[in-house]
């Protein structure tokens, strides 16, 4: 039974039910979608099953992925199976309600779609059971087996993946909402105002859905639909999205506004959105020019944050998403938009390592460079280049320095990178074989440095080390 | 080389007295002079780097303070401290503290004097005059020319010359020997070569050359290639070829291995422009440098590293596309 026929008799039929297109040439735009999945689905008419016998259709909610399969079952004479989310999650429901869809036999020439919402919904642990049921079901089907998801890359998709096809999902423009806003108005004899339309259009970011199930709130509200009334009951609207649906609405903008709302409205703050569209901008755009735009916005977005940060203002912060939205998106002028799946930026774990090594690069520096009398800037530049080149190529004497200078491990670590372990065994067996040796040139060395000096390292050195402390303390009297 | 524990030679064969500093004539006979008459201006010393200016400083607070010249000593410099405020209040707390038995004053040497700007040497001024009773100032710098005169005005000048052939390489010479190192004389004529008189440079590289093995003229120019991250050229040339993965990758382990900041990395890129192993037309060369001052400009106002350094690479890949490089 078809939802609309569910609904038919009673008076609040839901628009977005009432207004579900019917043939494939209403759903709006997705013309792509249309064209891959229409040869898809033509090799099954024709009992020739394709060799991928799985579709898997992703976008951001509300663009029609399964109106346009429901539209396509209703003007072929398809029987749509629906499964309900929540249904499919073990191995047995899906083995029970998949499999024997897969396998059922058209009856009279009518085919089968077997269509699974949410695919993206499967928890990768709890339903691994169910996914691998899918999984086996697949390549056996005798129907065709159509799966949606807003995030088709999660990880526990991967194999998922391989078995599908996958149908991408634009978000619908502002103008194509707009119409089709208007058009109902003018079906259901409504009062509109076109501001009115413009702002459901703009607060719902693409989503059909979202704009019609806000239009259809207002109208049995008020039985108009005036701008005011409209900012009246959205407000608050105004969700947030996701990071990759964030990351989308940017890479795949078609208009400034998109891009901007799109940055602007994230839950994420900007530092967090500037980190991930800052690893996935190679992902996305290929051509060098592209990249070097989008890379340009991003670096004089930072340029901005920074102006905005240290004295400038907050206001400032406004061009910061323009640049990292608007600026980002129309940087592609050459290219395609790339295939490659969103990565989790590499960046907030290098910024931890980073700082890491820069604490670790400090502390060699505070410590030898008052020994050599130069700046601590001067001996970064001048003689840890040096350092790095003993460190690296000659582990007998980076361990001698390494009693020398008393490194920790951490910073042997640092400055010889891979022969670390090498350089701390030697230094560990020089210290060993000869204990008076190492002990009686730390004592020269500490008797070189001047008095006041050498009392103070011994209390600093009291205070870090503890009981080693006291024994070099008795050298100090 | 038979003892168990190293230190790097520049400090091991610092000069800790006056007598002991053998170039630099002039400025030594000068100095001994204030040490005999147990007084002095305020100093400022210029000149290149590695010609002695802070061991020369030390050296005559030793010879006026004895061995516990530490004491009399505060040592400050311009690029390590945060701003004058932090000048100020230790120039104040030092000020306050005991004073020397037979001499009057205490030292303050403030190394790199000429990275101040020149509101923060207007301060200085100010901060000399106000101590001037109980402190004398030696101020240290590359650039002369960068101290403003009210302060120049204020102090005996000291130039501090490149240091000479015979110098140089006597003091190579002579460290050489007293560590057991091998080497030969082209060798060490090569170190002088490539420091161009700077003496902290060039027994760096005599140490990292011995810690190879013979100190060779191979051996040297070996270190001083070394010395620059192979990394900086490879990854301006991934960059040039279009391999934009390749150079970020290279750039972050830049970063991760050496610990360079932002800026020391576009140090290290802007040495690199000029080199002939970075494959470019001769013209390519000033618009890169133009863009990379652009980057450096943006990481002093404190924008981020990593994103200036990826726009400059994803520049880079432009520019190579453009110019045909493969």
């Amino acid at each position: 039974m078809s939802l609309a026929r569910r609904y038919q008799g009673r008076r609040k039929l839901p628009w977005i039910i009432k207004y579900r297109p019917k043939r494939v040439d209403e759903v709006l735009n997705q013309d792509e979608a249309k064209r891959i999945l229409g040869a898809w689905f033509a090799a099954w008419a024709r009992g020739k099953p394709p060799s991928k016998r799985a579709a898997l259709l992703y976008g951001p909610p509300g663009v029609g992925k399964t109106s346009l399969i429901e539209a396509y079952a209703n003007e072929h004479g398809f029987e749509v199976i629906e499964l309900n989310a929540s249904d499919y999650r073990t191995a047995q429901a899906i083995r029970r309600v998949v499999g024997t869809a897969a396998m059922k036999r058209p009856l009279f020439g009518k085919g089968v779609i077997i269509l699974l919402d949410e695919i993206d919904g499967i928890a990768p642990r709890e339903d691994a059971g169910g996914l691998h049921e899918l999984l086996r079901i697949i390549p056996q089907t005798r129907n065709p087996i159509v799966m949606t998801a807003n995030d088709p890359w999660k990880d526990q998709l991967r194999p998922l993946r391989e078995h599908c096809i996958l149908v991408q999902f634009k978000p619908l423009t502002k103008t194509l909402i707009m119409r089709l806003l208007s058009r109902i108005c003018e079906a259901e004899r409504l009062y509109c105002e076109r501001e009115a339309l413009s702002l459901i259009a703009d607060l719902s970011q693409g989503d059909v859905r979202a704009a019609i199930n806000d239009l259809q709130a207002i109208a049995e509200g008020y039985g108009k639909v005036t701008y005011e009334l409209a900012r009246a009951v959205l407000r608050g609207r105004e969700k947030s999205v996701d990071i990759w649906r964030t990351l989308n609405m940017v890479f795949y903008a078609k208009a400034s506004w998109m891009a901007k709302k799109a940055v602007t409205q994230s839950e994420e703050d900007y530092e967090t959105l500037i980190a991930w569209i800052n690893d996935n901008i190679p992902k996305k755009y290929g051509e060098p020019g592209d990249l070097f735009r989008a890379y340009d916005a991003l670096s004089r977005a930072t340029v901005f944050l920074s102006r905005a940060k240290y004295g400038g203002s907050w206001s400032l912060l406004s061009y910061v998403f323009d640049l990292i939205g608007p600026g980002v998106a129309f940087a592609r002028r050459e290219g395609q938009v790339l295939k490659g799946r969103y990565a989790f930026p590499e960046r907030i774990r290098l910024m931890a390592s980073l700082k890491e090594v820069r604490q670790i690069r400090e502390r060699i520096a505070e410590r030898i460079a008052p020994r050599l009398g130069v700046s601590k800037r001067a001996f970064k530049a001048e003689v840890l280049p040096y350092l790095f080149i003993i460190f690296r190529n000659s582990p007998v004497v980076a361990a001698r320095l390494t009693l020398g200078y008393g490194l920790t491990r951490e910073e042997v670590k640092f400055l010889a990178q891979a022969r670390a372990n090498e350089i701390l065994e030697l230094a560990e067996k020089i210290r060993r074989a000869r204990p008076k040796e190492v002990k009686a040139e730390a004592e020269a060395v500490v008797e070189a440095e001047e008095k006041p000096r050498t009392r103070r390292r011994g209390r600093r050195r009291k205070k870090e080390e503890g009981e080693k402390g006291k024994t070099l303390d008795m050298f100090f009297g | 080389m038979s003892s168990a524990l190293e230190l790097l030679w520049v400090e091991k064969y610092r000069p800790k007295t006056l007598d002991e500093i053998i170039n630099q004539e002039e400025v030594v006979r000068r100095l001994k002079m204030f040490v005999k008459s147990k007084n002095m201006p305020h100093l400022l010393f210029a000149g290149p780097a590695g010609t002695g200016k802070t061991t020369a400083a030390h050296a005559l607070a030793h010879d006026l303070y004895g061995e516990d010249y530490r004491l009399y000593v505060l040592e400050l410099n311009a690029s390590d401290e945060r701003g004058i405020s932090v000048i100020r209040e230790k120039v104040k707390e030092f000020a306050r503290s005991r004073t020397p038995p037979e001499i009057p004053f205490k030292i303050i040497i403030l190394d790199e004097a000429d990275n101040m700007t020149s509101d923060a040497q207007q301060a200085l001024r100010r901060l000399m005059e106000l101590y001037s009773a109980q402190t004398r100032f030696i101020l240290i710098a590359n650039y002369p020319s960068k101290i403003i005169d009210p302060i120049q005005s204020r102090c005996a000048f000291f130039r501090f010359q490149p240091l000479k052939k015979e110098d140089v390489v006597g003091r190579l010479k002579y460290i050489a020997e007293n560590e057991g190192v091998e080497y030969t004389e082209e060798a060490l004529e090569t170190i002088y070569e490539i420091s161009a008189g700077d003496m902290r440079k060039a027994i760096n590289i005599l140490q990292a050359a011995a810690a190879l093995g013979k100190v060779t003229v191979e051996a040297v120019y070996r270190v001083v290639g070394m010395a620059k991250p192979k990394e900086v050229r490879q990854m301006i040339n991934a960059a040039l070829k279009g391999d934009f993965d390749e150079a970020r990758t290279l750039m972050r382990r830049l970063m991760i291995e050496y610990g360079l900041s932002g800026e020391d990395l576009v140090k290290q890129i802007h040495r690199e422009i000029f080199s002939k192993e970075v494959n470019m037309p001769e013209e390519a060369r000033v618009l890169v440098a133009d863009y990379l001052g652009e980057i450096h400009f943006r990481l002093v106002e404190g924008s981020d590293d990593d994103i200036q350094l990826t726009a400059f690479i994803a520049w880079l890949s432009m520019l190579g596309r453009k110019l045909g490089v493969t």
